[in-house]
């Protein structure tokens, strides 16, 4: 739901017919094709072993020669496990005029290896990318997700350093674009605040979860911006949950649906005015942790 | 959201949009692009947000949160509106105060936007030079929507394009309107959008025909795609659907690259918004006519923008193009009819038709309507999305739009159409941007990017940096491309290496049109556009990299070495002495600064330190290293004793006898070094005191006259003979230096005329020529000036010549004259800032335009007022006079400091030898070998030059005395050239303690007090440990050259392990 990024890659990602059935399935048939089962694939298990090569040649009925041209010709997929952050660095034109091959080696020396490498650790995997489209402010890297503007050489070792540490545990209690919000029932309009239980030194938002055959409470941080969350019974990744007002027992959905995942988003009435909207759907980033509009 | 279902209720559901958006409500827009987000919008949004909830202002002001808007180089930046009011790069603690100010219809003046070429602040996005001077048909409306939200795009009269084409009931009229516009494809090819319509709209619809969005934008360097991806889906769904509904097709595909992941997420919004609005999918708009689109995600192949590769990537292959015909509009996807546009095509179409097909023709030149978007990025001020007519001039899109140069490197040329395109140099900034003038000026439009390049770009590199680009982007097809672009990039790798001969160019050039001519898809066919153009237009750098063995821009890594060193005209290694200050060897430290230079003392004063302007510490906002402070921190304290000059042969009474004249830096260099060969030297000094400008020009409290006085003595030895007072020309001619037993004789009297301004009465009593007014001083004690004095001029001479003057004890007031702006003038900073501190006063954009004097008498000077006006070719506003701008400054004195050149009459008059010249300047000299027309005279300095730096004229000197050593030798004077990079391997010091953030230190200076009328030498040493510190800050680039490699070190080690 809100936690993507503090949730380590589970170890148990083992490459089986059955889960890669299930990513051809989704594109069998459609534009796009292979190429797009593939980078399910890669989604999925971080890159394309041979192993999951195989399996998709196979259960597509396509050569594995096919399968391996495809899979080398794109500069996205990787043949090679990838570290736990991936770091690419722009060598556009625009960051290479502004000095884009200095970052490149100081990240090479810093982390001690060359681009498309792993580190030994497994922790990083550096790749340099061809254009990010941020050309007005190279050079620019992108590592796990999040843009890095104007770098300079001295910058990289603290990129590394915060990297590990997690950007999106960006929130001390003291950061300022960190904001308590009251929410409530958009039907009933009863409030979800919960100062029975506290999260973050604030009482927590509660609402009720249902998925499968579980029914319980769900509690999360009343501070927008912050993702911590508990729940009754503990919800796997990638579930599309239902959600209930705890008053009036209403399904708390509306017509939003979820940019990155389709799933329907769950709607709560802000006090003050605006509607914060977060996805039904474990593990998404969707709605970057939850969305607060306005309007 | 329901669904239309019919045309007229599209039509309502605008008009109730409109009317509900109350015009007048108080709005902040953040721009949350790529770009912005990278700058921090994110934070910016929330913190907005809190303080609206917070303060329970959610009815009085609303927040808009819209994809790019273009000026990325400011982000992350707020809009209010109405009031239109831009604040550029804000930070969190400026969100709460705009947000009052809105409220209070009130600016936070202090945060609005600033122009910095004229500082005028901008209280109006319109006024906003980098906005004022576009025209943002399709980019404008970014501001306007919020991506995620149909409604906004609807209100804004989105979708209605849509409505008056279906309502026409006529797909014909549709393709006939887009022909009649001239619209052409914007991602490069530039071909008709209305003809490619038409054939496809004649293919048979039997089992459906495709449109495809090419939204692949992989040229490196541009991006415009991504912001209407981003900021405007809406638009390139209706073009999209209008286009299916005028050519037949069936099916629509937006071909996006992975790299975008916030496009895909707003077109996946808009796509299923639009759904379920009823504009896209089945009976749109309950007319019964069906067409919907799907988004498929490249996977990262630059030849995918090639529109057969694209569609072999669209159905799952491996992105190779084929050879055409069959074309896609017979044949494309899966066999079927397709036909390709790119981005910012489609987002054009709704604006034909909501402007209509003949208004939207009369934008741009004739066969080029409409706008163009641009990325302006690079070595640019204002960097971003720019979109202008067609046809405008490159040189008002990146002087006009972009500010010109960010710093005070001179912009070159400007890079258009990314990989398949070329180098046009700033000489050519004239050309009008279109589809044809590019292609005939050796470029391509390309998709729109257009990065500009300085004088720290090397065209060399920028070639070798495409190859290698396409080298690893050629699908390998075709062997032409495949191998001819990996030889091209083997070529042109070791041409940066330093390892080119002039032979490669040729073959360059032949295998660039071998691969141009033989290859089948436009990859190969353009991919030698960068090596041409560059060849075309850059060919002398080439030459630099491999005769001289030298990459001006310092870019090649091997031909570079270390900045400092290699920007040095006498190759000091500045990284070396630095080292070894680091590491208390302070002697070490002397011996590295006084090998290559004689005079350490005055160029640890005097120095104009090229190599802390290019110093890599501060690159990028840092600081350079203070490497002049840190000369005169072991100038001042190490014995110049401790250097032993290498004597190469005994003092031989037999050893051929050289003339130098002129006795500056130049001439005593030239005489040091020939007297360490042996050779018998005699200097001619027409002054009665040798050391040229060093003890005419350069006053006292920069170079005390002990120092000077010492280090020159230190350079006329036994094989030095110095006569004063011997003026060629009036004590001698060269005709009786060559007829005497002088084997060569050595030009070098410097340029010690002042220019005069060219006006009337410049001869009254009271003005004086700079250069005079500082010998008179200097050599003789005389105070000419007195009163009120003024000084026209902006170079070092200027300043001196100013606080000369104010020195002098009859002198009431300074005052320098200037034509253009402080930043320009081209004195060190540091002088100017001591004049002003002393009191100087500096008055600039003025223009001289009359001496006032009364009978003979100086009484003051007219002035006219100038304005910045145009770009000239250097990327510098022309200073204009403002007519009728005339206004009087009295004066008692008037300095005219504006340059100086050489007194060339001394050797026209040299009875019958004729020294050849250039513009009876300075002395016509071939610059590798010093070489004048008259054999056995050579010349250098600022009398070959022109006025120069002290730094070079110490090279010229050491330059003539290997030359002059040659020619008497009778060997060959040009040698060839080797690299100059680091070779000495000195092993850094502990490393400082991390916890002190050292910064520059500010040399240490006498009170503005007390110099103000003293010769007291006005900067001081720096302390030891201020040395030490500073000294750590080197990044030391020589290492990379000069460390030994790692099993070295082991082996090293190990061994220099007790047993």
């Amino acid at each position: 739901m809100v936690e993507l990024a503090l949730q380590p890659l589970k170890e148990s990602d083992e490459v089986t017919p059955e889960r890669i059935r299930k990513i051809i399935d989704r594109h069998e048939g459609a534009l796009g094709g292979l190429i797009a089962i593939l980078e399910g694939v890669q989604a999925q298990f971080g890159y394309l072993s041979e192993k999951a090569l195989g399996i998709v040649a196979q259960e597509t009925g396509r050569s594995l020669v096919d399968i391996y041209g495809v899979a080398n010709f794109y500069q996205s997929f990787s043949l090679k496990p990838r570290g736990k952050h991936l770091v690419s660095v722009c060598v556009g034109t625009a960051c290479h005029v502004r000095g884009a091959p200095a970052i490149v080696s100081e990240f090479e020396q810093r982390l001690g290896i060359e681009v498309d490498e792993t580190t030994e650790d497994k922790e990083f995997t550096l790749k340099t990318v061809n254009c990010l489209g941020a050309c007005a402010l190279g050079p620019v890297a992108v590592i796990d997700g999040h843009y890095f503007s104007k770098l300079k050489k001295s910058d990289i070792e603290k990129l590394r350093h915060d990297a590990q540490e997690g950007f999106d545990r960006a929130g001390d209690e003291e950061d300022r674009r960190i904001f308590p919000v009251d929410v409530g029932c958009p039907f009933c309009n009863h409030s979800f605040m919960d100062s029975g239980f506290y999260i973050n030194g604030r009482p927590s938002i509660r609402v009720t979860v249902s998925f499968g055959d579980k029914h319980g409470w769900f509690r999360m941080s009343s501070l927008y911006g912050r993702y911590d969350i508990f729940s009754e019974y503990e919800i796997p990744v990638d579930t599309v949950s239902h959600f209930f007002c705890p008053h009036c027992h209403a399904e708390l959905i509306g017509s939003w649906e979820c940019p990155m995942c389709s799933a329907p988003m769950v709607p709560m009435i802000v006090r003050g005015g605006g509607t914060i909207r977060i996805c039904s759907r474990s593990g998404c980033t969707g709605s970057d942790g939850h969305m607060l509009d306005l309007r | 959201m329901s669904k239309l279902s019919s045309i007229l209720d599209l039509e309502q559901l605008h008009q109730r949009l409109f009317d509900d958006s109350d015009h007048e409500k108080l709005r902040l827009v953040v721009c949350a692009g790529t770009a912005c987000q990278a700058s921090g919008s994110n934070g910016i949004i929330r913190v907005a947000k809190k303080h609206i909830i917070q303060k329970d202002l959610l009815n009085k002001i609303s927040l808009r949160i819209t994809g790019c808007q273009g000026f990325c180089e400011m982000g992350p930046f707020v809009l209010t509106e109405p009031q239109n009011a831009f604040y550029p790069q804000v930070a969190l603690d400026n969100i709460s105060p705009i947000i009052e100010s809105v409220l209070d219809d009130k600016h936070v003046e202090e945060l609005l936007y600033r122009d910095s070429n004229t500082g005028k602040k901008c209280s109006n996005l319109e006024d906003i030079p980098f906005f004022k001077n576009q025209k943002r048909t399709v980019l404008g409306a970014n501001q306007k929507i919020d991506p995620i939200r149909i409604y906004d795009y609807i209100a804004q009269g989105g979708y209605l394009s849509l409505a008056k084409v279906l309502s026409r009931e006529d797909p014909d009229w549709a393709v006939e309107e887009v022909k009649t516009s001239g619209l052409r494809g914007r991602g490069g090819a530039g071909f008709s959008t209305g003809i490619k319509w038409e054939l496809l709209s004649r293919q048979p619809n039997g089992k459906g025909k495709f449109l495809v969005c090419n939204a692949d934008e992989g040229d490196p360097g541009a991006y415009m795609d991504r912001a209407i991806l981003e900021g405007n889906p809406h638009s390139i769904l209706e073009g999209m659907i209008i286009g299916a509904y005028g050519t037949g097709a069936t099916n629509g595909v937006i071909y996006v690259r992975a790299e975008y992941p916030l496009a895909i997420k707003h077109l996946t919004i808009a796509l299923g918004q639009a759904r379920d609005l009823g504009v896209l999918g089945e009976n749109i708009l309950g007319t019964g006519f069906s067409f919907d689109i799907d988004i498929v995600r490249g996977a990262g192949a630059f030849v995918c923008g090639e529109e057969t590769a694209l569609i072999r990537s669209i159905e799952g292959q491996t992105g190779e193009p084929r050879q055409r015909p069959p074309f896609p509009i017979t044949k494309g996807i899966h066999g079927k009819p397709t036909a390709i546009n790119n981005v910012e095509t489609w987002a054009n179409i709704p604006v034909i038709f909501r402007l209509g097909a003949r208004e939207f023709a009369k934008v741009g030149t004739k066969g080029n309507s409409g706008t163009k978007i641009f990325s302006l990025v690079g070595k640019i001020k204002n960097t971003g999305l720019v979109e202008v007519p067609m046809g405008t001039t490159i040189g008002e899109i990146v002087f006009g739009i972009g500010g010109g140069p960010p710093g005070d490197a001179r912009i070159k040329a400007v890079q258009t159409g990314g990989p398949s395109g070329g180098c046009i140099p700033v000489k050519k900034f004239d050309l009008p941007v279109d589809y044809d003038s590019l292609a005939k000026a050796g470029s391509i439009m390309g998709s729109g990017g257009m990065i500009v390049m300085d004088e720290n770009t090397c065209m060399v590199d920028v070639a070798k940096y495409y190859m290698n680009f396409l080298k690893d982007e050629s699908c390998g097809k075709c062997f032409s491309c495949r191998k001819g672009t990996q030889r091209m990039y083997e070529i042109l790798d070791g041409i940066s290496k330093g390892e080119g001969t002039l032979e490669d160019l040729d073959l360059l050039e032949e295998l660039a049109i071998a691969v141009m001519d033989s290859t089948m898809c436009g990859l190969g066919q353009t991919a030698s556009n960068p090596v041409l153009s560059t060849l075309k237009y850059f060919r002398e750098e080439y030459r630099r990299h491999i005769v001289d063995k030298r990459c001006d821009a310092l870019v090649c890594k091997e031909l570079t070495g270390a900045p400092c060193q290699a920007t040095c005209p006498v190759g000091t290694e500045a990284w070396r002495y630095i080292a070894h200050i680091g590491k208390g060897e302070f002697e070490e430290a002397y011996l590295a600064i006084r090998e290559p230079n004689p005079f350490p003392s005055v160029c640890a004063r005097v120095c104009n330190h090229p190599c802390e302007s290019r110093c890599r510490a501060g690159e990028s906002g840092g600081e350079p290293v203070a490497i002049r402070a840190l000369k005169r921190f072991i100038t001042d304290r190490v014995d110049p004793g401790a250097y032993k000059p290498m004597r190469l042969v005994k003092s031989d009474p037999e050893m051929p006898r050289i003339a130098i004249v002129g006795s500056g830096p130049a001439g005593l260099t030239a005489a040091h070094g020939l007297s360490l060969m042996g050779y018998k030297v005699t200097i001619f000094e027409a002054e009665d005191r040798p050391g040229g400008m060093l003890t005419s020009a350069i006053p006292a409290y920069r170079l005390p006259r002990e120092v000077l006085q010492k280090e020159i003595d230190s350079l006329i030895d036994e094989n030095v003979t110095l006569k004063c007072n011997s003026a060629l020309g009036r004590d001698f001619t060269l005709q009786e230096l060559l007829d005497g037993d002088y084997k060569a004789v050595y030009l070098a009297m410097g340029a010690h005329k002042s220019r005069r301004l060219g006006l009337e009465d410049e001869d009254a009593k009271g003005v004086h020529p700079s250069i005079k007014f500082l010998k008179a001083f200097n050599l003789r004690g005389e105070s000419l000036a007195e009163g009120r004095v003024g000084v026209i001029g902006g170079g070092n001479s200027a300043i001196d010549a100013a606080r000369v003057a104010l020195r002098q004890e009859k002198v009431d007031s300074v005052t320098i004259l200037y034509r253009r702006t402080r930043e320009e003038m081209p004195a060190f900073p540091e002088e100017i800032e001591a004049a002003l501190e002393e009191g100087i006063e500096l008055v600039t954009l003025v223009t001289p335009a009359k001496i006032l004097s009364k009978n003979g008498n100086l009484e003051g000077i007219e002035c006219l007022r100038n304005e910045l006006g145009d770009y000239d070719s250097s990327g510098r506003r022309r200073p204009v006079p403002l007519d009728g701008s005339e206004y009087p400054i009295p004066l008692d004195n008037l300095i005219v400091a504006i340059s100086e050149s050489s007194d060339l009459d001394c050797v026209a008059g040299s009875g019958g030898t004729e020294i050849d010249t250039v513009d009876n300047d300075r002395i016509k000299v071939n610059p590798k070998t010093l070489c004048t027309n008259l054999p056995g005279v050579f010349a250098g300095g600022d009398v070959a030059t022109g006025p120069s730096t002290v730094v070079e004229a110490i090279a010229a000197g050491k330059k003539a005395a290997v030359v002059i050593d040659r020619y008497t030798r009778g060997d060959e004077l040009e040698q060839p050239a080797s690299p100059l990079v680091p070779k000495v391997y000195i092993e850094p010091g502990a490393p400082v303690d991390e916890e002190i953030e050292a910064s520059r230190p500010r040399q240490p200076e006498i009170s503005a007090e007390s110099r103000r009328r003293g010769f007291d030498e006005v900067e001081l040493s720096l302390t030891q440990e201020d040395a030490i510190r500073e000294s750590s800050r080197c990044l030391r680039c020589d290492l990379e050259f000069t460390r030994p490699n790692q099993d070295e070190a082991e082996k090293s080690t190990a061994e220099s392990k007790p047993a």
